[in-house]
């Protein structure tokens, strides 16, 4: 009989995006849950370092140069890795993983209570119909067990929560939410915007970006002051993070155990009940193991982590991972396709500048395949961007030196507009993450080896960014018309991985149920981006959420009902 | 569009972007002991920390706004020798600025630091030259170029200093506000 702190109601694996929400459902609906996470303890306002000048960082902004190849030699490839975010990132020393040579994947990590969640870039958008049936008639992967009405109340429910600013279009392929006042466009983007509206109608649109950043006091958090680094901290907790939302939720309830340093090893399976019985968990401190019991598990741990933890739980009943008899586990990794797009100059506005950091851009939602059928690939794009000046960083190489150049460095150079592409991935099978043979991180836990690429139909999505971005640019008048000449980006590299413990309708071909819940293991929930079927072009984390809240009330609906 | 840019835009970082990386070193490569491999003794001697003085100010000038030396440029331009660049940029650096003092000699006869103010602007101007011509030719090697970096790193230690920031750019405080209409100050 194990003693009594270490038996709970429910047990969520890590304290992240999804991990917050799944810590706020459960305990707001009674349950005594313990929510473990392999990082240490943050605060969202004294480890916020969102004001540190440049003049008081050591490298003025340009990062630790030795530690950071020395360490973090993937991480630091992540857009939103900088001299003070670094400390938000893992040590790739500590937890390395394998590729193979010519196949790169970029593996963006966090391991902190708060988790990717506090460096995210908050970009939130739903879903629609023309994602979650676009398997099913395609073909392609297994159908969404869902559509869009079986999430559309759990959007609402995030969104209402988080603080969600943008503006309402109308799109049928980009549902609206629950906004707050959008963001403003500035007067450049305004200017694209209506040029664009002016040769597109409704068909391309440009609109704000949607930001799980407040532009009102929400929830008892204040609203955005514009500073701009937000993936350092924000000590107003303006947007949403586990640690700035979610978790004070679940912590006023009295409900919630936080145990930080809590590196889940494996999940414990009892065949004779067919249940998930509790956790292993090395104390990343001392190396001791623990062992937590709990009549419920959700695994929040990122969609990577996750089937990791799975692929690691071995047992007589399941010898090639937890949950894995459909041998789908770490299969279909997923990512967007980025770096297609387009960049030019507009002429006009040069008496006209904008004033602090908006930590937000332009999205045009998808357009391709919506009403008319491409050519050459199914599924589609969005785009994000906008319009600046260039500042000193593009002076510092004009020819010259003196006072002449001196004055150059404050002086603003052209508005440029910029579209930059998010590509669909489709799922395949041999997109895959598996156990490394010998490889083991800091604690003695097998790693992953994965193995990800992009196939024709993301290339062509990549290709056509260029072309249309340009299109975009040429109604607006612009000049001096770049697209974007480095090539795809690399799988992993939007930091939105997904999809290694698809739902389903189908025990055999898919991982998960309808509600997140193991076909294998009906009180075991994977939550996190591991969960999708597909990957929309959208930036997902506002669909795991929604996700992750709907199965908690299944869950402990289920449970009261005890049909788990 | 340059990943530079592209990054820029789509990330807001109040104005900071990378500097090139370097080439990326393979995971399993890394050992825990790299950090042993940090140059911690000063690389600039007396005189060639003067040179970095005299030339980061003939580059960025006191005006009515202070210049480099105010700014610290040279501390700055020490801090990223000793414990940013590899050894290889760091020795080019090094080796290119003992040729401000040959051409000095060759141009006015004499040291650079020994020269009138307008000499000393001739003689980086003409370096100067040299790698603008080289940015048309070969961009990788103008950007390797000595006076380039020298260059590069007094304007970023000098827009990232605090007087750069405060009194020439006015970028700090930041305004804590978002107006996407203003006009340009004057």
């Amino acid at each position: 009989m194990s003693a009594p702190t270490t038996q709970f109601d429910a047990i969520v694996i890590g304290a992240g995006l999804t991990g917050g929400w799944a810590a706020k459902e459960l305990t707001q609906r009674g349950l005594r849950t313990l929510v473990l996470d392999a990082g240490r303890n943050v605060s969202p306002v004294l480890d916020a370092k969102e004001h540190v000048a440049a003049f008081e960082m050591p490298f003025r902004g340009l990062g630790d140069r030795v530690a950071q190849d020395a360490r973090q030699p993937v991480q630091q490839r992540s857009v939103s890795y900088d001299e003070i975010s670094r400390r938000f990132w893992t040590d790739d020393v500590d937890n390395p993983y394998s590729t193979s040579e010519t196949r790169r994947f970029d593996w963006f990590r966090a391991r902190q209570v708060g988790g990717k969640s506090i460096i995210w870039g908050r970009q939130v958008y739903r879903m629609s119909d023309l994602d979650f049936e676009a398997n099913a008639k395609e073909g392609i992967g297994v159908d969404w067990p869902i559509r869009y009405a079986d999430l559309a109340p759990w959007y609402d429910h995030v969104e209402k929560f988080i603080g969600v600013s943008g503006q309402a279009e109308g799109l049928a392929q980009l549902p609206d939410g629950q906004f707050l006042p959008p963001m403003e466009l500035n007067v450049v983007e305004q200017h694209v915007r209506d040029r664009i509206a002016a040769r597109y109608g409704r068909e391309r649109v440009l609109t704000i970006g949607r930001v799980a950043i407040l532009t009102a006091m929400h929830e008892g958090r204040a609203a955005c002051h514009y500073c701009g680094p937000c993936q350092r901290g924000c000590s107003t907790r303006s947007y949403y993070s586990s640690i700035n939302s979610t978790l004070p939720a679940a912590q006023a309830t009295g409900r919630m155990t936080l145990r930080p340093f809590s590196i889940v090893r494996s999940l414990r399976y009892d065949a004779r009940s067919r249940r998930v019985t509790g956790v292993r968990v090395i104390d990343a401190n001392s190396g001791v193991e623990h062992a937590y019991t709990a009549k419920l598990v959700f695994l929040c741990a990122s969609a990577l982590e996750s089937a990791r933890i799975l692929l690691n739980s071995t047992s007589t009943a399941f010898p090639d991972g937890l949950a894995n008899s459909s041998g789908q586990v770490g299969r279909n990794v997923m990512d967007h396709i980025k770096w297609g797009g387009a960049s030019g100059v507009i002429d006009g506005f040069d008496d006209r500048t904008t004033l602090g950091a908006r930590p937000n851009g332009i999205y045009v939602p998808r357009f391709r395949n919506v009403r008319e059928r491409h050519p050459d690939f199914v599924r589609g794009y969005g785009f994000q961007g906008g319009a600046g000046r260039s500042g000193w960083g593009a002076a510092a190489n004009a020819p010259g030196i003196g006072i002449a150049f001196k004055a150059r460095l404050t002086t603003p150079g052209p508005w440029t507009m910029n579209f930059g592409g998010y590509g669909e991935m489709l799922p395949r099978e041999t997109n895959r993450a598996t156990v490394h043979p010998t490889l083991k991180d800091r604690w003695g836990v097998p790693s992953l080896h994965v193995e990800a690429e992009w196939s024709a139909n993301e290339l062509a999505i990549h290709k056509d960014m260029n072309v249309t971005a340009a299109e975009l640019l040429e109604a607006a008048g612009a000049r001096t018309i770049r697209g974007a000449a480095t090539g795809p980006s690399t799988p992993g590299g939007a930091n939105h991985e997904m999809g290694t413990a698809r739902m389903g309708r189908d025990p055999r071909t898919s991982v998960l149920n309808g509600h997140n819940q193991a076909w294998d293991a009906p009180n075991l929930f994977v939550t996190d981006g591991a969960c999708m079927t597909s990957s929309g072009c959208q930036n997902p984390s506002l669909t795991y959420m929604a996700l992750t809240a709907r199965a908690v009330a299944h869950a402990v609906e289920a449970l009261r009902r005890r049909d788990i | 569009m340059e990943r530079r840019e592209f990054l820029e835009w789509l990330v807001a970082t109040g104005g900071i972007a990378s500097l090139s990386r370097l080439g990326l070193h393979d995971l399993e490569s890394i050992g825990r002991e790299a950090h042993a491999s940090v140059a911690q003794a000063p690389v600039l001697d007396a005189h060639a920390s003067a040179l970095v003085t005299a030339a980061a100010e003939r580059i960025i000038p006191a005006t009515a706004t202070p210049g480099a030396t105010q700014a610290g440029v040279t501390r700055f331009i020490e801090t990223m020798l000793s414990g940013w660049y590899p050894a290889p940029d760091r020795e080019r650096f090094v080796r290119g600025l003992a040729m401000l003092d040959e051409r000095s000699r060759a141009v006015g006869g004499r040291d650079f630091l020994a020269m009138a103010v307008s000499d000393q602007e001739i003689v980086l101007q003409q370096f100067d030259d040299e790698v603008t011509a080289l940015r048309t030719t070969s961009p990788t090697q103008a950007s390797a170029h000595w006076f380039a970096m020298l260059k590069y790193l007094t304007v970023w230690g000098y827009c990232t200093s605090e007087v750069g920031m405060r009194e020439t750019l006015r970028s700090w405080p930041p305004p804590m506000r978002y107006a996407g209409n203003v006009a340009v100050a004057r």
